[in-house]
């Protein structure tokens, strides 16, 4: 049971490492995309010592570690299964007695490891950008983060199941991350959002795989508040969970009885 | 209306180099591999003939036609077709040659086959009622009727086919060139492109390049071949005089009653019913038959000398 | 004349035949429409939340940022809808189908320009537009004279780079990751006003990488702010020719390039 799913970890590793040059450039573009973060905000505060109880520091660390946990968590998954419903080598994929989205995750879990390895060179040129300094709350920080990441993980499953309805999931999951990261606070944190868009940037669980997470550490989220973001993360993953069982198990009858 | 002389292409490329910034190595490098792909090849074809260019895979039969056409300027020597340098005359060149290539379609692939035919004609600057004349000739020609308002990408191999085909010669070039016009089609459909050809030969005294794997085509429809390997011309004449003068004994195939086969050369001027008596001596014949030398076993013996 | 005419005419012609190709997969077409704006007004989103709290930027406002945006979005659609193909350009080569072009009467640039109609394009274009209608300040007749030279030579200027560097394919050089950084380089820093960079980074993006002349200086020139530029007034007033000299200096790499492409068979 463990064994195919490293296989199909290391598999994901691979690919992530396959396009080194391409990393190099994108590692490049999230430097340059820190920078004008940088150069925006110091721009805007001007002389303001606060703003939405964030001091201009804490504010460019927070934009420092939000992109660099969006670079290294970017979901793959979706891309691969559209690519694998297309071809139909995703009659491999679940002839295979693992199950399907166990090996998915599995892929993706060894894609972002790959990207935290290639991030590895960039993290101190993003820190001197953005300047990171140690926080006060690293439990809390790893806590909310790796249930974060979770959630990130089933929201691309659940894109990757209904490719078997749409069977064109590359589009959907580029707005997906679009999407995402604009909720997850990684260019402007949530306290900044005015009036609607505030209360459904609360509302969603993309902050989870940003905002919260960064904001934690900066320490801008404190104290019962960390505890309550890991509350309704495990609600979150929860719920997650019983959506994607039953999505899954219409999609894979589906499959069955038409043959994709 | 093709006359090459003394055509030779040289390869030179950069050394690549791996890793990461490997790319930019190859940018700066002055260090180059060579390769000779075209070498010292000297031919003339006359208006309206049909020839056969054939070779191996890696001969530089490519590479020749590349030339021919003006997608390569030759390193050395002389191309001149209907008068004009090809490569230095690109576009003059273009409006003069239609081509074929078997595996790569020139045909819009999410459009219907009569748009791509539309298309090749404004391309080829066809004014509109010669358009319609040529396209009535190519429908009867090649039956495309069926199928003129089916998408490309739903058309079967043989159709899609018979549309490259019609698009290649809608504006009339007086040279055809075709790169393996009959890879992969069934025997019905090699027999229409085949057909076409020797019409479109035939009518409009086009002259015809055809490069391929397949000597049943050749058979069909050249009197005359031109053979390299190594970027060499090894022969160049009439089928009927290669096959003589390279003709490999014919050949004696004995079925032996324990289903066993054996072959015995027929030397020039030997008495056949003398071997089979030889034969007969020794065994006991189940079945036997005579082998005639055919165009596959002249080209493969010639190929197997050059190499020797 | 007669040439260029017959060129532009062709590329019409063949261009409207790839767009109905790929309008029957319509589905994806409204998919990509709609993701190509979302990506540019996500952009643009940002920009509004920011200064939903402090209301300058740079010394620019939040309806001056917006005709700026638009105005670059549009300049950067206008390079993007004719020259998509060339993000495939690599693709091309190596399917041979650059040969098939070669053996066309037809300018060969004009043939690959064709070959792919992007549809994320459409909906920069949308977002463009919409940006700069909605935020610019009241038209007059002066103005117009100015934006469309404009928003035509930012256009050069992206797409001065997009070719010169897609022209290296034709080496066998992959560069579509730098020209993705290129483009990123180009859509992120270019929708702002290099005040709010100021010092080295503005230097660099007016003098190094001539990000400024697409967008910032032409919007300066609309909207009367020309007092604050790093350079004279008068350079942000011809800011439309730069985009027309680059771009005839790209087109003699490409040229170039496709002359080694015809020479070395890669």
């Amino acid at each position: 049971m463990i064994r195919p799913l490293a296989g199909m970890a290391r598999v994901g590793l691979r690919f992530q490492l396959a396009y080194r040059s391409d990393v190099i450039m994108t590692v490049l573009a999230l430097i340059a995309q820190v920078f004008l973060l940088r150069m925006v905000w110091t721009s805007v505060y001007g002389g303001a010592g606060q703003a939405r109880g964030l001091t201009l520091e804490a504010l460019l660390a927070y934009l420092s570690l939000a992109n660099l946990q969006a670079f290294a968590t970017t979901p793959i998954i979706p891309l691969i299964a559209h690519f694998r419903i297309r071809t139909g080598m995703v009659f491999f994929d679940l002839s295979r007695p693992t199950g399907y989205l166990p090996q998915m995750a599995a892929f993706q879990a060894g894609h972002t490891l790959g990207g935290l390895l290639m991030l590895a060179p960039a993290v101190p040129v993003v820190l001197l950008v953005g300047t990171i300094t140690p926080t006060a709350q690293p439990l809390g920080y790893a806590a909310t983060l790796t249930l974060g990441y979770v959630i990130s993980v089933m929201m691309s499953l659940l894109i990757c199941v209904i490719g078997f309805w749409t069977l064109e999931t590359g589009a959907i999951s580029l707005l997906y991350r679009l999407i995402s990261q604009f909720f997850a606070g990684t260019m402007v944190p949530l306290s900044f959002f005015p009036g609607a868009l505030g209360v459904l940037a609360e509302a969603l669980p993309f902050k989870y795989m940003g905002y919260v997470p960064a904001a934690i550490y900066v320490g801008h989220l404190s104290g019962g508040q960390v505890v309550q973001a890991m509350i309704v993360e495990v609600s979150w993953i929860a719920g997650l969970a019983v959506l994607l069982w039953a999505v899954w198990r219409r999609a894979h009858r589906r499959v069955v009885i038409n043959g994709g | 209306m093709i006359r090459v002389e003394s055509l030779t292409k040289v390869f030179r490329r950069p050394r690549t180099f791996p890793g990461p910034l490997g790319a930019l190595r190859t940018l700066v490098t002055r260090r180059y591999d060579e390769r000779v792909a075209v070498d010292d090849v000297s031919f003339e074809i006359p208006e309206g003939e049909v020839v056969g260019y054939l070779g191996p895979n890696g001969a530089g039969k490519s590479t020749t036609v590349k030339m021919l056409t003006g997608i390569l300027t030759p390193t050395s020597g002389l191309v001149e077709v209907g008068g004009r340098v090809p490569w230095r005359d690109r576009s003059a060149n273009a409006r003069s040659v239609g081509v074929v290539f078997g595996q790569r379609s020139q045909l819009w692939w999410d459009l219907p086959l009569i748009e791509s035919l539309r298309l090749v004609g404004a391309l080829y600057d066809v004014p509109a009622a010669h358009f319609t004349g040529s396209l009535r000739r190519m429908c009867d020609l090649l039956g495309l009727d069926d199928f003129l308002d089916t998408p490309v990408r739903q058309l079967s191999l043989g159709q899609r086919m018979r549309g490259d085909l019609a698009a290649a010669m809608l504006y009339d070039p007086p040279i055809l060139y075709l790169d393996e016009p009959t890879v992969g089609l069934d025997v019905l459909a090699k027999q229409a492109v085949r057909e076409f050809i020797v019409d479109t030969n035939r009518a409009g005294r086009t002259t015809v390049v055809l490069t391929t794997h397949d000597l049943a085509d050749v058979e069909a429809l050249c009197r005359r071949i031109i053979l390299i390997d190594k970027g060499r011309v090894l022969y160049d004449g009439g089928i009927d005089a290669l096959v003589t003068a390279y003709a490999p004994p014919r050949r004696l195939v004995v079925h032996l009653a324990d289903d066993e086969t054996r072959t015995f050369d027929i030397a020039g001027g030997a008495s056949v019913p003398e071997l089979i008596g030889r034969v007969a001596a020794e065994n006991t014949i189940r079945d036997l038959s005579i082998e005639e030398p055919d165009l596959e076993s002249v080209i493969k013996q010639i190929y197997a000398e050059s190499t020797r | 004349m007669a040439e260029i005419a017959r060129a532009l005419r062709l590329y019409w012609v063949l261009q409207r035949a790839t767009m109905r190709g790929a309008l029957q997969y319509r589905l994806n077409t409204v998919i990509s429409v709609v993701t190509g704006a979302v990506y540019q007004g996500s952009g643009f989103a940002f920009v509004w939340v920011v200064m939903h709290t402090f209301p300058s930027m740079g010394g620019w406002s939040l309806r001056e940022i917006a005709f700026l945006y638009g105005l670059r979005l549009t300049a950067h659609a206008l390079c993007m809808l004719p020259l998509s193909s060339l993000i495939g350009l690599e693709w091309l080569v190596r399917e041979g189908e650059l040969d098939r072009v070669l053996l066309r009467p037809l300018n060969p640039l004009v043939q690959v320009m064709t070959k792919r109609m992007g549809m994320g394009q459409v909906g920069d274009l949308l977002t463009g537009v919409v940006l700069l209608i909605v935020a610019a300040p009241p038209w007059n007749l002066a103005m117009i004279g100015f934006c469309v030279p404009a928003v035509v030579g930012g256009a050069l200027v992206e797409a001065s780079f997009h070719l010169s560097l897609s022209s290296l394919s034709l080496r066998m050089l992959d560069t579509r990751a730098l020209r993705g950084f290129l483009d990123d380089v180009f859509s992120k820093f270019g929708s702002y006003p290099m005040s709010v960079f100021g010092g080295v980074t503005q230097w660099v993006l007016t003098f190094v990488l001539p990000v400024a002349f697409v967008a910032y200086m032409p919007a300066s020139v609309l909207l009367d702010k020309t007092g604050s530029l790093n350079v004279p007034a008068l350079v942000a007033y011809g800011s439309p020719l730069l985009g027309v000299a680059l771009f005839a200096l790209a087109y003699r790499v490409w040229e170039r390039q496709l002359r080694h492409y015809q020479s070395s068979g890669t």
